[in-house]
């Protein structure tokens, strides 16, 4: 029986960040379906892994390539990448001030069908108001609806607002940038739900990036990669979790030392 | 009071004074013409004349205002209240003064006449413009509309306008100014003086459409007496020769409250000097002076702010936040602060700069294109939210906002 071809091929990355190097010739795949867990200490390199897959002009590749369906994507614009069915929650997102969650969630995700106005972008008022709210609610953030985006708001809030929108865009996968830190039990429970909704489903690809045993066990990740110094330093099972966390990164640390 | 003869005296020695801000005009190159008041219905007004009102918000149909007030050039054509409502009176200016002998108190008080040529030449050369009274505990729900159109070319519209929210009156009136774009060289003079007294509430909200040949020196001063507030929206998003205003607001009663909102679209090669004064003269004065500049194309732009505390326990706020989305334009903010009493807090934020490039990132990650991005961006950015603002009249500038980066975006 052959192998089904990945959804995304990374393939000896290495990416520099004003000209200091960050990823020093990553190698990952990522199945259609499937949830995958990337670790490391602090600096490793995993948030520069999901913005360079994201195209953020600061992260320059310079050696490898990014197959997403069979092509490369190194070419392509940010805005490409995401109408391709990429998409990336932002850790630490911007303010956009004068632009509201709801009046921005309805211009931006096909699901809420604003987009297919001509002039979206002006529309007074968007036309999917009920189930708008019913998804805030469900993801706990209605109070956020009609506040200026990211202004203020909580690192809770902004955990969830971030997955609203990356989920309502549909993305065939999902970069989530430590979508547990800052939460509470809550949350938490919330975040968890609605990521384990879509792991059932299977339609999305979920490479989550974290530091936390939960939301990993949760998920049932399927693969874990832990990245050290830029460098893939282990590919396995969840069965790694127990050793990090009571010995942390020490052995990777050792190993990577060695091979340095 | 001073009488009449020492107010054209003053004005006489002012005639050759420039203004302190702005560029200095000469103002020989155009004519002055003499006021007349012409009575014209509404109907009579051509189909350019209406197109022209309704883009700076004018409701020609006149349904849901209480009074209306239209002047072309110097001609006031139509000041009337058109819908019945007790205690609202709207007037042109001359004929209020022959109406009323104690208007003449409310004439140059709020604004000097020797403040510079501008305010100057206006006292010597007749004058029309609007009177808006509302009496003592009236309350005015829907907006009085006025519209000043300049449509002679090389003419000075010379308007005085004189507005009184007597105690416990409630007031709101919003404003479009245009000239048609085929208009060479005029200036617009417009001297303004609000009282806004004990108890009053006053809202003053501007839409613009001037033309690239015109220049504009409104002049305006405003008195809010205890417990009085006054909140002023001026969104001009046309462009001009040159704009200089300076709005300078006293807040002469305990606990009178003043906000200043100010929305600058600049685009070709304008040159806009805009912002205001708000000087905090009593306990418990409060206000905030806020201004969203954007500039496009080879426009300029001063952005200025200044708050006076003058007494203990008075609290303001300043904001001059500019957008540059041209190479080609500038911004500059002028904050200012001017403490002179203990007890005063008064504080500021500029900004000046281009549009993030993580704000276009993060946007762009969500499917936008980079020019959808830089829209939403830039639409946020002025989206200006007057909380005390009728919800009408929020939409007044709302729907201009929209319509002029539909235009140029």
């Amino acid at each position: 029986m052959s192998t089904p071809e990945p959804l995304m091929q990374i393939m000896g990355l290495r990416v520099e960040v004003r000209g200091v190097p960050i990823l020093r010739g990553v190698d990952m795949e990522f199945e259609r379906g499937k949830v995958y867990a990337v670790l490391g200490p602090n600096a490793s390199g995993k948030s520069t892994l999901a913005k360079t897959v994201m195209g953020l002009p600061e992260y320059e590749v310079k050696g490898g390539d990014i197959l997403f369906e069979g092509d490369s994507i190194l070419d392509k614009s940010i805005t490409e990448r995401a109408r391709m069915g990429i998409a990336y929650a932002f850790q630490t997102p911007p303010t956009i001030p004068g632009v509201t969650l709801e009046e921005f969630i309805c211009r931006i995700c096909p699901e809420y069908l604003c987009r297919t106005s001509e002039d979206y972008l002006m529309a007074e008022q968007c036309t999917c108001r009920k189930e708008l709210y019913d998804d805030f609610d469900r993801l706990g953030i209605g109070n956020l609806a009609g506040r200026d985006l990211n202004d203020g708001f909580s690192g809770g809030e902004m955990k969830r607002s971030e997955l609203f929108q990356v989920l309502s865009m549909r993305p065939k996968i999902m970069f989530l940038d430590e979508p547990d830190s800052g939460l509470d039990y809550d949350s938490l429970k919330i975040v968890g739900r609605e990521l384990r909704a879509i792991r059932e489903e299977k339609s999305t690809t979920m490479v989550v990036i974290s530091h936390h045993r939960y939301i990993l066990e949760f998920l049932e990740v399927d693969k874990v990669y832990i990245l050290q110094n830029g460098r893939v330093v282990y590919t396995g099972d969840m069965s790694v979790i127990p050793e990090l966390e009571e010995k942390g990164y020490e052995r990777f640390l050792a190993e990577t030392a060695a091979t340095t | 009071m001073a009488d009449s003869d020492d107010i054209k005296e003053r004005a006489r020695r002012a005639l050759d004074r420039p203004s302190v801000f702005g560029d200095d005009l000469d103002l020989s190159e155009y004519r002055v013409e003499e006021t007349e008041e012409r009575r014209l219905d509404v109907k009579e007004l051509t189909d350019e004349d209406r197109m022209l009102l309704e883009e700076v918000g004018f409701d020609v149909g006149q349904r849901s205002v209480a009074g209306s007030f239209m002047q072309f050039d110097n001609e006031s054509v139509l000041a009337d209240v058109m819908i019945k409502q007790e205690g609202l009176e709207v007037l042109p200016t001359r004929r209020a003064l022959e109406k009323y002998d104690w208007l003449e108190d409310y004439l140059w008080r709020a604004v000097p006449v020797d403040a510079d040529k501008y305010t100057a030449l206006s006292e010597l050369h007749g004058y029309d413009g609007y009177f808006i009274r509302a009496e003592e505990g009236a309350k005015i729900e829907m907006p009085v509309q006025t519209c000043l159109v300049i449509k002679k070319g090389r003419s000075i519209q010379n308007v005085h306008n004189i507005v009184i929210a007597e105690q416990g009156a409630e007031l709101h009136i919003v404003t479009g100014c245009a000239t048609p774009s085929h208009v060479e060289r005029a200036l617009h003079l417009g001297i303004s003086e609000f009282y806004v007294k004990r108890d009053a509430r006053l809202t003053f909200t501007m839409v613009h459409k001037w033309n690239e040949a015109v220049d504009v020196r409104p002049r305006t001063g405003v008195m809010v007496d205890t417990n009085g507030v006054y909140v002023s929206s001026y969104a001009i998003l046309s462009p001009v020769k040159s704009l200089q205003t300076y709005p300078k607001v006293h807040l002469v009663g305990r606990n009178a409250r003043a906000d200043l909102y100010t929305v600058v679209y600049g685009t070709g090669t304008s040159k806009y000097d805009v912002g205001g004064l708000l000087s905090l003269e009593a306990r418990g004065t409060r206000g905030k002076v806020i201004s969203r500049t954007i500039a496009t194309d080879q426009s300029q732009i001063i952005a200025r702010g200044e708050l006076q505390g003058r007494v203990n326990g008075v609290r303001a706020r300043l904001e001059c936040n500019g957008l540059l989305l041209s190479d080609s334009a500038g911004i500059r903010a002028v904050p200012i602060l001017d403490a002179s009493a203990e007890g005063v807090e008064l504080s500021h934020e500029a900004t000046v700069g281009k549009v993030g490039a993580d704000q276009l990132n993060y946007l762009m990650s969500r499917g936008l294109t980079e020019d959808e991005a830089t829209s939403l961006i830039v639409r946020g950015f002025m989206h200006l939210k007057a909380p005390d603002l009728p919800p009408r009249l929020q939409k007044a500038i709302d729907d201009a906002v929209r319509m002029t980066l539909e235009k140029g975006l």
